[in-house]
């Protein structure tokens, strides 16, 4: 594993000496940076069972809390606009566009009577388009919603997902197709609409669509012996590389990968890490981000409270960082380094290639619980 | 089977919990995190150490055993290294819980017990054994890197107990001289992955004992406890739904005591019975004559109450698993021994649930907002 690092750190092009560095300058390449302008959004919780779409700057210093009513889950960035998207988690009925920079609710979308929000959204690169995975939950199959913000965000058109229990979904680097992660979990409203039950049977996969006219263009799963790998969030790089981090409904004690590279057009390729943190991963990933270089990848893991890291390049497990109920994860503008948030109000700065956490400084971040994503937007 | 006093205790005790059971975990103040650092030191540094050495001089024994057995093998012989098999599958059992660091490093856990096996890949694997007798089985390094359903416990199990394995080994067929270097290969190999435990505990439990802000893999003392937290809530999880609920199966027409763990050693139940053991010490901070009463997750608990109605029910599961047969075979054969089973289960989740809402809720270590409820 260290030697693995090492040459990961050769490839950076920051030599693999800086274990070596001086404390104090190794914590000041990760500080925040008083000029960082970034703003950061995500989907949070009160003590109270009250939830919001709450933004924090790069010090944790809270700028917004927007009211929603439900608990929202992940934030959909409109390109170029002020407009993003808080969409309820399943089973969802409402969904929100907010102004990114004050909170102020701009659109409703409302949610079929057959069908539910899951959670994700995500713009088309001119922002035209948002696309929304929701459950048909009488017929058991996912589909992806078409919304035009253009026209008041009237919904247009509706895509099958190619699965069942769509959840995180993305758009591909050409701007032309959508990367969908069908869970393979059914759920019904009538039994909660969270409860899966097809555990069994169910048939995760990756698909991808072409967003205009919703045609399957490349599909693929995990083989048969991990079909109870819910495949539920995924990133993907600018070089068209997917991660994708499973969350697995068998029994505690199996060994499964909990990690998959796709490259479209071939298989899924599952990766490990070593078994002592594979194993406090407690099989369950949260979510998943390419760093701004892509070649690193972070993928939360809130059950185990970890965050793992991966090298893009040649899928090796880098290390990990400890972040009790951490979830929340954006890449900052530095190679390797990303934010995370947690559950417990937590939020860190995050450098893989250093191995480093410090805690951002403000502490009105504390006041909200921080729900599983994290977007960062350049204000 | 529960007799009716137990029952009641179980009931009686159960009522007293729910009632101190709505004294919300919220409403608390937060447990300083110097608080957790005590249980963490006892636990780690003072409670398992003991115990790790007594597997690995049980492991020791069972090798000289094996190894004085097949010299001469004779019935005495067997029969005493079966023996010496149930003493070192008693301790393991009770630190098989304890699923951390150096217990599941590469593999080890799965090394030294590869179970539950979903597709029979070790029986399948020892009957091609048997078959081509490979020399390479009968030296323990070379077992070391073979695989892990031929190269622990139930391998061993198939040597000791299975068919007429014990009769070949006194005849000194060739299939017994075969099973007696294979056999001693294996107690060999589980010696070292013992000594390998033993060993590098010292250097792994310092992480979670010293936990801090600096620490990347354990930021608070808290943090390290949950891990503790998790052992004893996942340890329960298992005996439902793995080492109950295998054989149970869906109905009493499909139960099969072959779906167990350790059904040819005869001793499913007595397995569980040692789990408790050491899952009961995550809890209570004693483990045998090791440790001392309150010093583990209980000294979290600022509500004696709870904690004598948490310690009167555990007792009681502990004892109806102590009273019953060592087998599910034994149980099953009874007239009403599915729902024996049945009711074991139930009381394994029961303590489950305790632990979720009592342990978890007033040690604070239950888990945060995204662990418990993501998406």
């Amino acid at each position: 594993m260290e030697y693995q690092r090492r040459n990961f750190l050769k490839l950076m092009g920051v030599g693999g000496a800086f274990t070596l560095l001086p404390v104090g300058l190794a914590r000041a390449a990760t500080a925040p940076n008083p000029e960082d302008r970034a703003v950061y959004i995500s989907a949070s919780a009160g003590d109270d069972g009250d939830y919001y779409v709450s933004a924090f700057n790069a010090s944790g210093k809270i700028l917004f809390e927007q009211p929603l009513p439900g608990r929202g889950h992940d934030i959909g960035l409109r390109p170029n606009h002020v407009d993003v998207a808080a969409v309820e988690r399943r089973p969802g009925l409402y969904g929100l566009i907010l102004d990114r920079h004050t909170g102020d609710v701009r659109a409703k979308l409302h949610c079929p009577e057959d069908r539910r929000f899951y959670g994700h959204a995500i713009y088309s690169n001119d922002g035209r388009y948002l696309y929304i995975t929701e459950n048909d939950f009488d017929h058991a199959r996912g589909v992806v919603s078409v919304w035009d913000a253009e026209d008041g965000y009237r919904r247009v058109a509706e895509f099958d997902s190619f699965g069942t229990g769509p959840h995180e979904l993305h758009l591909m680097p050409d701007g032309e197709h959508l990367v969908i992660a069908n869970g393979g979990l059914h759920t019904h409203p009538d039994q909660d609409g969270r409860t899966p039950l097809n555990i069994s049977s169910m048939q995760p996969n990756l698909s991808i669509i072409d967003r205009r006219t919703g045609k399957l263009v490349h599909q693929a799963a995990l083989k048969h012996d991990w079909h109870k790998l819910s495949i539920r969030h995924l990133d993907v790089a600018a070089n068209g590389t997917i991660a994708a981090g499973f969350q697995y409904q068998g029994d505690l004690t199996d060994q499964v990968p909990l990690v998959g590279i796709w490259q479209p057009g071939s298989d899924i390729r599952p990766i490990e890490a070593p078994d002592t943190v594979q194993y406090r991963m407690r099989q369950y990933c949260g979510s998943v981000r390419f760093d701004a270089s892509g070649q690193v990848f972070g993928i939360s893991c809130p059950r185990g409270g970890l965050v793992t890291f991966w090298d893009a390049q040649t899928n090796d497990f880098l290390t990990h960082i400890a972040a009790p109920d951490g979830c929340g994860l954006a890449a900052t503008d530095q190679a390797g380094e990303f934010v995370g948030t947690s559950g417990l109000g937590n939020g860190w700065r995050m450098d893989a290639i250093r191995r480093k956490r410090v805690e951002l400084p403000d502490d009105s971040l504390k006041s909200q619980h921080w729900d599983n994503h994290l977007r960062r937007i350049i204000a | 089977m529960l007799s009716k006093s137990s029952r009641r205790n179980l009931l009686l005790s159960t009522t007293t919990v729910l009632a101190f059971g709505l004294i919300s975990p919220a409403a608390q103040a937060d447990i300083p995190d110097e608080n957790y650092q005590p249980v963490l030191a006892h636990l780690l540094g003072t409670v398992m150490p003991p115990k790790l050495d007594d597997f690995h001089a049980a492991t020791e024994n069972l090798t000289s055993e094996f190894k004085d057995f097949c010299s001469d093998p004779d019935k005495g012989g067997l029969e005493d290294t079966q023996t010496a098999f149930h003493a070192a599958m008693d301790i393991w059992q009770e630190i098989q819980p304890w699923r951390m660091g150096p217990l599941v490093a590469n593999g080890r856990d799965q090394h030294i017990e590869y179970w539950p096996d979903k597709h029979g890949t070790a029986a399948r694997q020892f009957r091609k054994l048997m078959f081509d007798k490979p020399a390479p089985y009968t030296d323990p390094e070379q077992l070391s890197s073979a695989s892990a359903a031929l190269q622990g416990f139930p391998a061993l199990e198939e040597v000791l107990f299975a068919d007429d394995h014990g009769d070949q080994m006194i005849a000194a067929d060739e299939d017994g001289v075969f099973l007696c270097q294979y056999g001693t290969a294996i107690a060999t190999n589980l010696s070292t992955l013992s000594g390998e435990l033993q060993a590098e505990w010292p250097e792994f439990a310092p992480a979670m004992e010293n936990a801090g802000p600096d620490s990347m893999d354990y930021p608070t003392a808290k943090f390290a406890a949950t891990d503790l937290y998790r052992a004893l809530h996942e340890g329960l999880l298992i005996i439902s739904t793995q080492k109950l609920a295998r054989p149970l199966g869906e109905n009493a027409e499909d139960a099969r005591a072959s779906r167990g763990e350790s059904p040819l050693a005869g001793r499913s139940l007595r397995n569980i019975e040692h789990n408790l053991i050491g899952l009961f010490a995550i809890y209570d901070g004693t483990w045998g004559d090791v440790g001392e009463e309150g010093k583990g997750l209980a000294a979290l608990i600022d509500n004696s109450l709870l904690d004598r109605s948490f310690k009167l029910n555990w007792q009681t599961v502990a004892n109806t698993f102590a009273e019953l047969p060592p087998s599910v075979a034994e149980v099953l054969e009874q007239p009403d021994g599915y729902a024996v089973l049945t009711d074991l289960k139930g009381q394994i989740d029961f303590l489950t649930m305790l632990v979720e809402n009592d342990v978890g809720g007033n040690t604070q270590l239950g888990g945060g907002f995204n662990a418990l409820d993501g998406d």
